[in-house]
């Protein structure tokens, strides 16, 4: 099948939400997403952009049955190692269900890697719930190390409550 | 003891330098440092960087034994959740150990904090190496959760050939 892959721009971003919903819903955590379509427009195509994205996109003959061609899409940043430099970052990696097997995943976790070369990084880092075994698998198929596995590093979250009181002079 | 915090300058990646290698030393990687001041002065102070820095320091009269007056530091960037939205991810907290226990690692941290509200993060995230209990609980006690724990998240990684395999397998434009 056909598809192809371009960054992402502001008008993409109701799609964009809409596969982020798909996959919290994947992920068994619907409730959890806050961000909307406005937050993703003011966050991802200001002046000083949190992320950036990719989406993967079918011809109109491919389009599913609700009518969308945009069908996949990968979500990043430019992140740092104190050890190693310039790192990216990938956040959201999707594609739905109907299109998978046909090596859209791979493409977009591809270009991110390509685009993190390009600005000199030197790793590609994200994470994974240790259930999803279909994703695990993938990963580790490609040549990625589990690095909570493998050097027992846990990652750690402050919010709500607890980051305001931090955040107290 | 007093201390002050500030926003780093370029002037003080070669200690800050320094006091990354320390930081490695203590989580027994010290092998893992490929980077130098030079990485640091240009990822950190050109037009979009790729971190930002608070520091910590003393007054000459309590100086560090080899001469230091720059104790400790915070080195950090901005992320995003696609859930939640705009954080702040902090990716080194060092304090010298002669200088531990008077408060300089919690307003180094509460620093952090402050910066990502000041730009509407919702959440602050970090990692923490499982066997580094003293870290663990000092993270713990600031209301931090265990998210690996809990809920299971793994950090995976693609680095060296395999990073390079990755992106060239990418679609040609």
């Amino acid at each position: 099948m056909d598809f192809s892959i371009r960054a992402a721009n502001v008008e993409d971003c109701k799609d964009i939400a809409r596969m982020i919903v798909e996959l919290a819903e994947y992920e068994k955590v619907a409730d959890h997403v806050k961000v909307t379509q406005r937050d993703l427009e003011q966050d991802g195509f200001s002046k000083n952009p949190f992320f950036h994205g990719i989406v993967a996109e079918v011809p109109e003959q491919h389009k599913t049955k609700d009518g969308h061609t945009k069908i996949g899409y990968a979500l990043y940043f430019y992140s740092y190692s104190s050890w190693s430099g310039r790192a990216i970052y990938m956040e959201d990696l999707y594609v739905m269900p109907e299109f998978r097997g046909k090596s859209i995943g791979k493409a977009l976790m591809s270009k991110v890697a390509q685009l993190g070369l390009a600005a000199g990084c030197n790793q590609l880092n994200f994470t994974v719930l240790d259930w999803n075994k279909p994703s695990l698998d993938f990963y580790l198929s490609q040549g990625s190390f589990d690095i909570t596995a493998d050097m027992g590093y846990h990652c750690m979250r402050c919010e709500g409550e607890a980051l305001e009181h931090l955040a107290q002079p | 003891m007093h201390f002050k915090l500030r926003a780093a300058t370029k002037e003080d990646c070669k200690e800050i330098s320094r006091m990354i290698l320390e930081l490695a030393v203590y989580e027994k990687m010290s092998d893992q440092v490929k980077i130098s001041h030079e990485e640091l002065e240009r990822d950190g102070f050109c037009q979009n960087p790729f971190f930002e820095c608070l520091v910590a320091e003393v007054h000459e009269e309590d100086k560090a034994k080899e001469g230091f007056t720059m104790v400790g530091y915070a080195l950090y960037f901005y992320t995003y959740s696609t859930w939640k939205g705009r954080s702040v991810y902090l990716e080194d907290l060092y304090v010298m150990p002669e200088f531990r226990g008077k408060g300089i690692g919690k307003g180094l941290l509460g620093k952090v904090a402050e910066m990502g509200k000041k730009e509407q993060c919702v959440r602050l995230q970090l990692s923490v190496l499982e066997w580094n209990t003293p870290s663990r609980d000092f993270y713990a006690a600031k209301g931090a959760l265990d998210l690996t724990d809990n809920e299971g998240w793994h950090f995976i990684r693609f680095d060296g050939q395999n990073l390079d395999n990755l992106a060239n397998e990418a679609p040609k434009d």
